[in-house]
């Protein structure tokens, strides 16, 4: 962009034989070798070579007459200073050449042909530095237009506020997710979007009055309607030029929708998870349905077979009353052959025996049913004090069914202290961590009849609970360790994992405050350990 | 004499590692007139059928250890004239070319029906009854001698 680095460039437009004491040319050979010196006869070519750009003066000689004139009307108020050199300047020529927009005139009989070059000069001097200075204006402006571009067009609301937290300033996207006009947020305090309770003084307070910059924290802004919006929010301090403090600065983002898309992302794995499980849940079931169902219709019969005795007994009654001992003989006999024909000794006995069964069956199902409808929820939102163990072996219930052929499973729980958390996110990561050991060891003897073992190992830290799934299974080669816990990363075929199970299993260790890591041998096994805080911290809570 | 008696009996040897349908099938199949086996393991059920032959096998498809298939082409080298067939919860297509490539000739899923399970039992029963009583029959011989 800087021009006055290149060389001058004057274009000379005079007749081809110059007349008799005017040549332009040889005038402003003067100005040395270091002017590039171009001469034109004709208006048009010399209007080109300006139009092309890049000349710095123009210098023509009054002889080429309508030439001339064509030249100084072209380039009136366009383009560079044109100087006119005639021979002898009468003042009404050069009234004239001013009037039709030449920049200066040159008389060279009178002023001397030194004169020429030192006009020249002066001209291309005056009009550089016009030239530099409007392109900084441009650039400036420019600039201006460009920042203001981004502010207004960026995606992340951008609020300014005073020290006294009055809005200074707003781009569109934070007038979106206040719910206003931006240009009507101006000078109004910012507390009523962003709360300022005793509890939680707002990052924005907290800025303003100490001067710290947070960066990326999840909070709550309550929208003018009243709605709550989840955002990602930054805050720094504003300083001016002078390094004063004047306010803070804040971002932030509208997380509504990423907050559906990660709850969404939840559910979808849960429910991978649980179709993969819904063939074992409807084995669990189908068991002590078969066995209830069979002992439904025998008791049916036990009950023909009591109804029958009950038949004897009462005829027995009757013929008592008549005193008839003989007809009392023949009842009783009566009686006791149909006890034999119907064996009413087992009868009875098993009669309570399928009622207890029967009844064992339909706890067995209510209590699967009802692992499985906590296990299907969505979320709770909240969090709750929730005991691990119990946690872990639910969900060892819904998936042993799945497992139980292949595996052998061995659970060695301590004691545990209950924790805060969320309990089906809990229990998704050990639905995740059991179904990988059983797909593990899966792997590992497919139909050879062999079976692996899988250890639930609880223990009870200061800090914390530790909860370790062992396998017996393929294990994890070295090469894919760094990777299990990225998202969409499976090695399992199209269709049987989503590759979201460890990186879910992950996020949501982290977000209890907890970690999730991973010990494997290829070819020996793998232990995954899951370690939750007693007190976790929840963001955005 | 109880040998004997046993002996006009056919034996149907039941296998499930859930107690529960052992008993209930023991309850439905009270009054049919087979002598009834259970076993709640794969491995103690080919030791039966190592001790003595059975006319009959109704076994269970998902077990620990080993699946009912597998059990039943065990229990094939072992008792080949004994009609088998599979019992399962598992909501798993078995197909049928399986099914008759392993010689199994009875498919029920649970919760059953009792008299399809009974009517099953029989046909098998008719189909291998004559060719056990043969066998019944050498044996008697052989011990007569």
């Amino acid at each position: 962009m800087k021009q006055t680095d290149r060389p001058v460039r004057i274009v000379v437009a005079q007749p081809s034989v110059p007349v008799a004491g005017v040549d332009v040319r040889a005038a402003l050979r003067r100005l040395g070798a270091g002017v590039d010196l171009e001469v034109v006869a004709d208006a048009q070519i010399c209007i080109d070579l300006c139009a092309a750009g890049e000349v710095d003066l123009v210098v023509v000689d009054y002889a080429l007459a309508v030439h001339c004139e064509r030249i100084l009307k072209e380039l009136r108020g366009d383009g560079p200073p044109v100087v006119v050199a005639i021979r002898d300047a009468s003042d009404d020529v050069a009234l004239d050449v001013f009037r039709r927009g030449a920049s200066d005139c040159v008389a060279l009989a009178r002023d001397g042909e030194e004169a020429l070059p030192v006009v020249a000069l002066e001209q291309i001097r005056r009009f550089r530095a016009a030239r530099d200075r409007g392109a900084a204006e441009r650039r400036i402006r420019h600039l201006e237009q460009y920042n203001e571009n981004i502010i207004q067009n960026m995606n992340s609301a951008l609020l300014v506020v005073d020290m006294d937290g009055h809005i200074t300033f707003c781009n569109p996207p934070a007038g979106k997710i206040l719910g206003e006009d931006p240009k009507a947020l101006r000078g109004r305090a910012v507390w009523a979007w962003f709360s300022s309770d005793e509890e939680e003084v707002s990052l924005l307070a907290r800025t303003l009055s100490t001067g710290v910059s947070y960066k990326g924290a999840e909070r709550i802004v309550i929208r003018s309607d009243g709605t709550p919006v989840p955002v990602g929010i930054s805050c720094s301090p504003f300083f001016d030029s002078a390094g004063e403090k004047i306010g803070a600065v804040t971002i932030f983002q509208d997380l509504t929708e990423v907050k559906q898309l990660q709850s969404q992302v939840l559910q979808t794995e849960k429910m991978a998870s649980i179709g993969q499980l819904a063939a074992g849940v409807a084995h669990e079931i189908n068991n002590p349905m078969g066995f209830i169902h069979a002992n439904l219709f025998q008791m049916a019969e036990y009950l023909t077979d009591l109804r029958q005795v009950w038949g004897r007994v009462d005829d027995l009654l009757q013929v008592v009353r008549s005193g008839d001992l003989e007809t009392i003989q023949a009842a009783g006999d009566a009686l006791a052959g149909v006890m034999r024909e119907v064996d009413l000794a087992y009868v009875v006995s098993d009669f309570g025996k399928a009622i207890r069964e029967s009844q064992e069956g339909s706890e067995r199902i209510r209590h699967i049913v009802q692992d499985l409808r906590d296990f299907s929820h969505h979320d709770s939102s909240e969090h709750v004090l929730a005991d691990v163990n119990q946690c872990l072996d639910s969900t060892a219930t819904i998936v042993w069914p799945m497992m139980k052929q292949i595996v052998v499973l061995d659970k060695d729980y301590e004691d545990l202290q209950t924790i805060v958390c969320y309990p089906m996110q809990i229990k998704q990561v050990f639905m995740n961590l059991l179904v990988n050991a059983y797909q593990s060891i899966e792997a590992k003897v497919g139909e050879s009849g062999e079976t692996g073992k899988v250890w639930l190992r609880t223990r009870q830290r200061d800090d914390g609970v530790v909860v370790e799934v062992t396998d017996t299974g393929v294990g994890i080669p070295a090469s894919h360790i760094d990777r299990i816990f990225d998202p969409f990363f499976t090695t399992k075929k199209v269709g049987s994992g989503t590759g979201l199970g460890l990186s879910t299993s992950f996020g949501i260790v982290k977000r209890h405050g907890g970690s999730l890591t991973v010990d494997s041998k290829e070819g020996e096994g793998t232990t995954f350990r899951v370690f939750l805080p007693v007190e976790a911290e929840f963001d955005g809570d | 004499m109880e040998t004997e008696l046993l002996c006009a009996q056919p034996t149907l040897l039941v296998v499930d590692d859930e107690e529960r349908i052992l008993s209930a099938l023991r309850r439905t199949l009270r009054r049919e007139g087979y002598r009834i086996v259970t076993s709640e393991s794969v491995h103690e059920a080919l030791e039966i059928l190592d001790a003595r032959p059975v006319d009959l096998i109704l076994s269970d498809q998902k077990m620990p250890g080993m699946s009912g298939l597998q059990f039943l082409e065990e229990a094939a080298k072992r008792c080949p004239d004994a009609a088998r067939m599979l019992i399962t919860g598992w909501t798993e297509e078995i197909p049928a070319e399986k099914l008759e490539e392993l010689g199994i000739c009875g498919l029920i899923t649970k919760p059953w029906d009792d008299a399809r399970l009974k009517e099953v039992l029989r046909q098998a029963c008719d189909a291998v009854w004559p060719v056990a009583n043969a066998r019944v029959g050498t044996a008697s011989a052989g011990s007569g001698r």
